[in-house]
């Protein structure tokens, strides 16, 4: 069993840049850490940095995730490659663009990017935004996936994560009191879904919604309640197509022993307890068109 | 002193007493206590009734506010006969269509219909609404001023309301410790300007957002937070161009002696803190 500590960061492939760092600064309402002509990193917490912007394919797409030592990662290379994935070992010049001790990358079966980090950077300066969107860190990832649950299996089995809950096939994978770190959405296709930050609480999304509408960015799905975590959320368009959350409030797991995973039935609003209906084909958008009178 | 308990009901008058129904039913999600000629009940709480609509013209609307006691009634109806206002004693037929023991009736400075009650009718039966819009009661008015400075007077001075915040000229008054059971909106006419229940939670107003949203209520303030009584809110239209509001999570004052009332500006920024922008005649700065 392998602990993943903490999930760390996304790196994003952009072809357009400064577009990019407009979007995470002026409307995400992250800190701009550390810029160059190839890629811009983004503090939201106590961490370093959360999100990655890296000139190149919009495709090339990454999550990093902490695990304790290098032997604990050492023990992970050992352990996929005997399920038959293989790991490539981080170069200097990557490392000091992670900013992490060791790092090992691997790819899950539907083609999603992981980094195995060791040590990576923690801040000692706080994270201090220009806009003042309530941030409190970067709190899960959702992900397509194409594998048919393999990838759910490697997560819960191979690594230390447990299913919080379903939707549907949608699995809702923890690695510590969070209700969820990752979320794995069946798809045609492989990638990041959706990059989920915490902010404080109702007021922070009900203001964003008015602020995003304002600065004419897509809401794509909510303000609404996820009857799984009890998170309230606002879903939204960025740069690439790719899709930012904002999540407050939700349910702590903190007893393992008492917790079950509850089975959902994929439908809108087994995603929004709200009412709210999403266009994303992720979200149960057309999957429930029969249905009968709302409550 | 006129000593006003807690706001007792809202009787409104129309012309399309079924369409009205209707709407309190299966939109604002109100039970039926009551059909009589010429009458429709509502109930919202407790209470056997916190709304009526009445066949008749919409401008004929009246607010009711309990009293504690027969000798305070009997004491208001003086003082206000006293200061020159023409006092309406109910007839026993009139206090019966009220659900009520005795009420007297006067025009507030600015023109608006106010009955003074005792004894309003509690039931046995608890509320169960049509719709489950988590509605815990009928909670406050929105009443309309033609001299804000006049009537917070009036109801501060001749009555027991406080002031619990100004947002421009237009005081949020209090009479027990729910922030506001009055408040006064600046306009050129008298007038209930809206009706206010609360619902349990947060959930229940952006549920009913959706619900009104689908059903193509016209909203026209919010989903929304007021920063005076830091209530979640939502404001939509009904019969008569009434505006019914929900609201969750309203202030109490609980210590009388270290409360404050603070000023707010007649912004949008005043009476929303989420950003949303009202589209109601008396909201507009």
């Amino acid at each position: 069993m392998i602990e993943i500590e903490q999930l760390r960061y996304v790196r994003l492939g952009t072809r357009n840049l400064p577009a990019a760092i407009d979007f995470a600064q002026r409307i995400l309402g992250l800190q701009l850490i550390e810029k160059s002509d190839e890629q811009a990193a983004f503090r939201s917490d106590f961490r370093n940095h959360t999100l990655v912007y890296e000139l190149g394919d919009p495709s090339r797409q990454s999550i990093g995730l902490e695990v304790r030592s290098e032997a604990t990662l050492e023990r992970a290379v050992a352990a996929l490659a005997e399920i038959g994935i293989a790991t490539t070992a981080a170069d200097a010049s990557a490392l000091a663009r992670r900013k992490a001790r060791a790092m090992a990358s691997f790819r899950d079966r539907s083609g999603n990017t992981f980094e195995l980090l060791v040590r990576p950077e923690t801040s000692g300066w706080r994270y201090f935004p220009a806009r003042d969107a309530g941030m409190t860190g970067l709190a899960a990832v959702a992900l397509r996936t194409t594998s048919n649950g393999a990838d759910e299996t490697l997560w819960t089995t191979l690594f230390n994560g447990r299913v919080s809950d379903w939707v549907g096939d949608a699995a809702f994978i923890r690695f510590d009191e969070a209700h969820h770190r990752l979320a794995l959405h069946p798809s045609d296709r492989a990638g990041v879904l959706a990059v989920e930050y915490a902010v404080e609480g109702i007021n922070q999304i009900m203001q964003a919604m008015y602020f995003l509408q304002s600065a004419q960015v897509k809401i794509l799905h909510g303000p609404g309640r996820r009857p799984t975590s009890d998170q309230i959320f606002l879903t939204f368009a960025g740069p690439d197509d790719m899709l930012f959350s904002y999540v407050a409030e939700g349910t702590r797991i903190a007893d393992e022993g008492t917790h079950r995973p509850r089975q959902f039935a994929r439908k809108h609003l087994s995603f929004c307890a709200w009412g709210s209906e999403s266009s994303v084909p992720e979200f149960a958008a057309s999957e429930d068109r029969n249905r009968g009178s709302r409550p | 002193m006129i000593d006003l308990q807690r706001v007792c009901y809202v009787r409104l008058g129309t012309r399309d007493i079924e369409g009205a129904t209707r709407f309190a039913t299966d939109v604002l999600g109100l039970e039926i206590n009551e059909v009589v000629k010429g009458a429709v009940y509502f109930k919202s709480d407790q209470r056997e009734h916190t709304l009526c609509y009445v066949e008749g013209d919409p401008a004929d609307q009246a607010v009711a506010f309990e009293m504690g006691s027969r000798a305070a009634l009997t004491a208001a109806a003086s003082e206000l006969e006293r200061l020159g206002y023409a006092v309406h004693a109910g007839t026993p037929g009139e206090a019966d269509a009220r659900k009520v023991r005795e009420f007297i009736a006067f025009n507030d400075p600015s023109g608006n219909r106010i009955e003074l009650v005792w004894r309003p009718a509690y039931g046995g039966t608890r509320y169960h609404g049509v719709r489950d819009a988590g509605i815990t009661g009928f909670s406050h008015v929105g009443l309309c001023t033609t001299d804000a400075a006049r009537d917070e007077a009036f109801w501060t001075q001749v009555c027991n309301a406080r002031v619990s915040d100004r947002v421009g000229n237009a005081p949020l008054l209090r009479i027990n410790e729910v922030h506001h059971s009055i408040a006064m909106f600046p306009a050129r006419h008298p007038g209930i300007q809206h009706i206010n229940h609360q619902v349990e939670s947060a959930d229940d107003v952006m549920r009913s957002y959706r619900f009104l949203s689908e059903r193509q209520i016209s909203i026209v303030f919010g989903p929304g937070r007021h920063p005076t009584s830091s209530a979640k809110f939502l404001y939509f239209e009904g019969p008569d161009g009434m505006v019914f509001e929900y609201s969750s999570g309203v202030k109490m004052i609980a210590d009388e002696l270290l409360y404050r009332e603070r000023q707010f500006t007649f912004e949008p920024r005043g009476l929303c803190e989420w950003g949303s922008k009202p589209d109601i005649p008396e909201f507009r700065s």
